[in-house]
C-alpha cells in the first residue's frame, strides 16, 4: 500500500501542477498548448542547473557528508530556476498570442515542436550525447528523503503515515502540493484571481471596469509557464533519475487532458491526476503490487496481459472524458485574442 | 524601436549558434585511458580512417557503445590514426536505412575500417560490405557473413552471466532479478540472462539454498532508461528482491536509481559499472573495447587480417578462454566469494570442467534450485 501511494504521488504530482499551469493560462483566456514544450524546457534547465552545481564544493561536500538541508536547498533552487526559465520560455507564447494576436493553438504547437529540438541541440553541444545526466551520483542519493536522512535506523518502523510520507520521498512533491493549494486559493479567493478569471470569461466587461486585460493575460501565461517549467523539472527529478533528454513522456499533453477532465477546477484536477497516476503506477508495477500485504500479488495472478495494464491509464482517461465532457465548460473567451475595438 | 529589438535578438541568436558550432582542434595523442581521449577529433585532411557506428542507445551509455568506442579511441590514438563516431539517425527507432546511411557516410569520409556495434546492424552491414569491398568491417556482437572484408566478433556472454549469478548467490543473495534489453530478441542479452540463471542455480546447489528470480524483458526493447522501468524495479526491491542484473545499456540508469532509493543492489553489464553507482556489487563484463582494439590492429595489414578472420565464414568467438569475459577483479567488493575462488571457477570454465549452455533461451524455465518468475 505504501509503495502504491508513493509511486502514485510521483506520477500524479507533476501532472497536477502542470494541469494547474494550464488552468492559469486558460482562465486568463489563453490556450496554453505549449505545456509539453515548457515542461521539456524546464526539465532541461533544472537538470542542467543541478549538473552544474554538482561541481560546486559546497554541494559536493554536502552530498559526501550527508548534509541533507543543503541538498534540499539545491533542489529548491533548481525548482526555482526551472520555474523562472519556464516563465521566460512562455513569454514567447504570450507575446505571439497577446501582442501579435496570433492563433494560440498554432503558437503553442510551435513551442512544442521547438522545445525538444532546442533542448536536444543544447544537450548535444554540452555533453555530446542525447541525455543530460547528473554529474555524479543519482537523484535518490542526492535528493531523496529517507529514514536514514533523519538519523532513524532503516529497520525501525515509524508507522504507516511516517513510512508513506516521510520515507523515500522527495521534498519537491510536497512543495508542489503546497504551491498547488496556495495558487488554487489565489485563483478563487483573491481580487487578482477574480480579475484573471474575468479576463477569460468576458474580457470586454473586465476592460470596461478598468482591468488591463493584456496585463492579466500576461500574468496568467507567465504563472502557467513557471508552473509548467517547475513541473517538468519535478517530473525529471522524481521519475527520470534527474535526467533530461527532450522528452517528458507526453505528460504535458496528459496534463491538458487532466485539466479538461477536471473541468478547469483545481480540486477536480487533483482528483483526476491522482486517478491517472494510480493507473500509471499499476501499469508499471502491477506484478509487484501487494494490496493487503498477504504476499499474494493479485494483479499479476489474474493473468491479464501486461499490454492491457499499460493501456489502462489512457483507456480510463478516454472513458472518463467521454462521460464528463458533456458537463465540462471551458472559459468562455479562451482562444480569442483580445481586441479593444471589438465588442 | 521594435524592429531594432527584433534585429538584435536575431543577431544574438545567430551569434550564439556560431559560438556553439566552433569546435576545438584536437590532435590524437597517445594515451592509455580512454576517457582522456576526446570523443570528437578534427583531422587535418577532413578524412577519418577509423569509423565507429553506434548501436541503439547513446554513445555515452557507460556500457556497450561507450565500451566499444573506448577501444576504438585507444587504438586510434595510440596508432596515430584519425577516428570518428557516427550515430545512425532516428535515435532508438533507427532503421536499416539509417544505419546504412551512417556507414556510407563513414566510407565517404575516408574510413578504411568501420567498427559496427550491435547485432541489429547486420542487415545494413551486409549491404554496405558488399558495396564497399575495399573497406574492412568489424561487427562487434555480430556474426561472420562469408565475406572477406567482414569480421564477425561475438562473445560467450553466458559465461560472465554465469559468473555473476554464481557470485550473487555465493554472496548470500537469494532473491534475484534480471532486467534485460532487446525484448528477448537480442541474442547477447539472452545469453547473459540464461547464463545468470545457470550460475545462480549452480551456486544455490553448492550452498544448499533456494533462489527466487524475477525475470523480465519489459521496458527494455530500446535499451533506454524509463520511468516505468524505474517503477517496476522499485516494486521488485520493495517486495524483497535484493539484487537486479541490469542487462542493457542505459537501462542501468533506471535500475540504479530504484536501487539507490530502495537500498537494493545492482549487477552491471558489459563494462565495470561500479564507478557509476555505489549500488553495483559486480559487473558481467565482456571485452568489447579489447576486442575492437585487437580487430583494428589485425586490420592494419592484409596478412594479419586474413589470419584474424580466416575464410570469413566463421565468427570469432571470444570467451573465458580468450580472457574476454569475466567479472572485474580490480574493484572486487564481494566478501562471500573471493577473487581466488572466482579465478578457480574461471579456469574451470576455460578447462571445460564447468560448462555453461550458451543457447538462445529468452525465458529460462525454473530449475531445481531456482524458481523463475517471468514478468511479462
Amino acid at each position: 500500500m505504501t509503495f502504491l501511494i508513493q509511486q502514485t504521488l510521483l506520477y500524479a504530482v507533476p501532472l497536477m501542477i502542470v494541469a494547474l499551469a494550464g488552468v492559469f493560462a486558460e482562465r486568463s483566456g489563453i490556450i496554453n498548448l505549449a505545456l509539453e514544450g515548457i515542461m521539456i524546457f524546464g526539465a532541461f534547465v533544472g537538470v542542467l542547473f543541478v549538473h552544474t552545481m554538482q561541481s560546486v564544493p559546497l554541494f559536493l561536500n554536502a552530498a559526501r557528508s550527508g548534509n541533507w538541508l543543503t541538498l534540499q536547498g539545491l533542489e529548491l533552487l533548481a525548482m526555482l530556476v526551472a520555474a523562472a526559465l519556464g516563465a521566460v520560455f512562455s513569454l514567447l507564447l504570450s507575446f505571439a498570442s497577446i501582442n501579435l494576436r496570433a492563433d494560440q493553438t498554432i503558437g503553442g504547437t510551435a513551442l512544442n515542436l521547438m522545445a525538444p529540438a532546442l533542448v536536444l541541440f543544447l544537450i548535444r553541444i554540452l555533453v555530446n550525447q542525447n541525455t543530460l545526466m547528473m554529474k555524479t551520483g543519482d537523484a535518490a542519493s542526492w535528493f531523496m528523503l529517507k529514514k536514514s536522512t533523519f538519523g532513524i535506523d532503516k529497520s525501525t518502523n515509524i508507522g504507516f503515515l511516517g513510512e508513506t510520507f516521510l520515507n523515500k520521498v522527495y521534498l519537491a512533491t510536497y512543495i508542489c502540493i503546497l504551491v498547488f493549494v496556495v495558487l488554487s486559493i489565489v485563483l478563487y479567493k483573491t481580487r487578482f484571481g477574480l480579475r484573471l478569471r474575468a479576463c477569460g470569461e468576458n474580457p470586454q466587461a473586465a476592460d470596461s471596469l478598468g482591468i488591463n486585460v493584456y496585463k492579466m493575460r500576461y500574468a496568467g501565461t507567465t504563472i502557467s509557464g513557471a508552473l509548467a517549467g517547475m513541473g517538468g523539472f519535478v517530473y525529471a527529478l522524481t521519475t527520470a533519475n534527474c535526467t533530461a533528454n527532450g522528452d517528458v513522456a507526453g505528460f504535458g499533453f496528459l496534463a491538458l487532458a487532466v485539466m479538461i477532465f477536471g473541468n478547469w477546477k483545481p480540486l477536480n484536477i487533483a482528483g483526476a491526476s491522482l486517478l491517472f497516476g494510480l493507473f500509471k503506477c499499476i501499469a508499471a508495477a502491477y506484478s509487484s503490487i501487494d494490496l493487503n500485504g498477504d504476499g499474494v500479488f493479485l494483479l499479476a495472478e489474474l493473468g491479464i496481459s501486461s499490454h492491457l495494464y499499460r493501456m489502462l491509464p489512457y483507456l480510463v482517461t478516454l472513458a472518463v472524458l467521454a462521460f464528463t465532457s458533456k458537463k465540462s465548460r471551458a472559459p468562455k473567451a479562451e482562444g480569442i485574442p483580445y481586441d479593444k475595438g471589438s465588442r | 524601436m521594435k524592429k531594432i529589438l527584433a534585429l538584435l535578438l536575431v543577431l544574438a541568436m545567430a551569434l550564439s549558434l556560431v559560438a556553439c558550432g566552433s569546435s576545438k582542434k584536437e590532435e590524437p595523442a597517445a594515451a592509455d585511458s580512454a576517457d582522456a581521449i576526446a570523443d570528437e577529433m578534427t583531422s587535418s585532411d577532413g578524412k577519418y580512417e577509423v569509423a565507429f557506428i553506434t548501436d541503439v542507445g547513446q554513445l555515452k551509455d557507460k556500457s556497450f557503445n561507450q565500451g566499444t568506442y573506448d577501444g576504438v579511441k585507444l587504438y586510434a590514438a595510440n596508432a596515430g590514426k584519425s577516428y570518428k563516431y557516427y550515430q545512425p539517425a532516428g535515435g532508438d527507432q533507427s532503421t536499416d536505412d539509417d544505419r546504412y546511411d551512417a556507414m556510407k557516410l563513414a566510407v565517404d569520409n575516408g574510413a578504411k575500417v568501420v567498427v559496427c556495434a550491435g547485432f541489429m546492424q547486420g542487415t545494413a552491414l551486409e549491404k554496405a560490405a558488399k558495396e564497399f569491398t575495399d573497406v574492412k568491417f568489424i561487427f562487434i556482437d555480430g556474426w561472420a557473413m562469408g565475406m572477406p572484408n567482414v569480421a564477425g566478433v561475438c562473445f560467450q556472454e553466458e559465461q560472465c552471466g554465469y559468473l555473476a549469478g554464481y557470485a550473487a548467490v555465493m554472496e548470500g543473495y537469494t532473491k534475484l532479478g534480471f532486467c534485460g534489453g532487446g525484448g528477448g530478441t537480442n541474442a547477447a542479452c539472452d545469453r547473459y540472462g540464461y547464463g545468470f540463471v545457470q550460475g545462480a542455480d549452480a551456486a544455490a546447489a553448492a550452498k544448499g539454498v533456494k533462489v527466487e528470480m524475477n525475470y523480465s524483458w519489459l521496458y527494455g526493447s530500446s535499451f533506454q532508461a524509463s520511468n516505468e522501468l524505474q517503477t517496476m524495479a522499485a516494486g521488485w526491491y520493495q517486495n524483497g528482491t535484493e539484487v537486479i542484473f541490469a542487462c542493457g545499456g542505459s537501462m542501468f540508469q533506471s535500475i540504479a536509481a530504484a536501487a539507490s532509493a530502495e537500498d537494493g543492489k545492482v549487477i552491471g553489464v558489459d563494462v565495470d559499472q561500479s564507478f557509476e553507482s555505489p549500488t553495483v556489487i559486480t559487473s558481467a563484463m565482456k571485452g568489447i573495447g579489447e576486442a575492437a582494439q585487437q580487430a583494428l590492429k589485425a586490420a592494419e595489414t592484409e596478412d594479419s587480417w586474413k589470419t584474424f578472420i580466416g575464410d570469413g565464414n566463421a565468427s570469432i568467438v571470444l570467451g573465458a578462454a580468450q580472457n574476454a569475459v569475466g567479472l572485474p577483479t580490480a574493484t572486487w567488493s564481494l566478501t562471500g566469494w573471493t577473487v581466488d575462488q572466482y579465478n578457480t571457477m574461471l579456469s574451470d570454465i576455460v578447462a571445460g570442467k564447468v560448462t555453461v549452455d550458451g543457447s538462445d533461451v529468452p525465458e529460462p524455465a525454473s530449475t531445481a534450485n531456482v524458481t523463475m518468475n517471468i514478468v511479462k
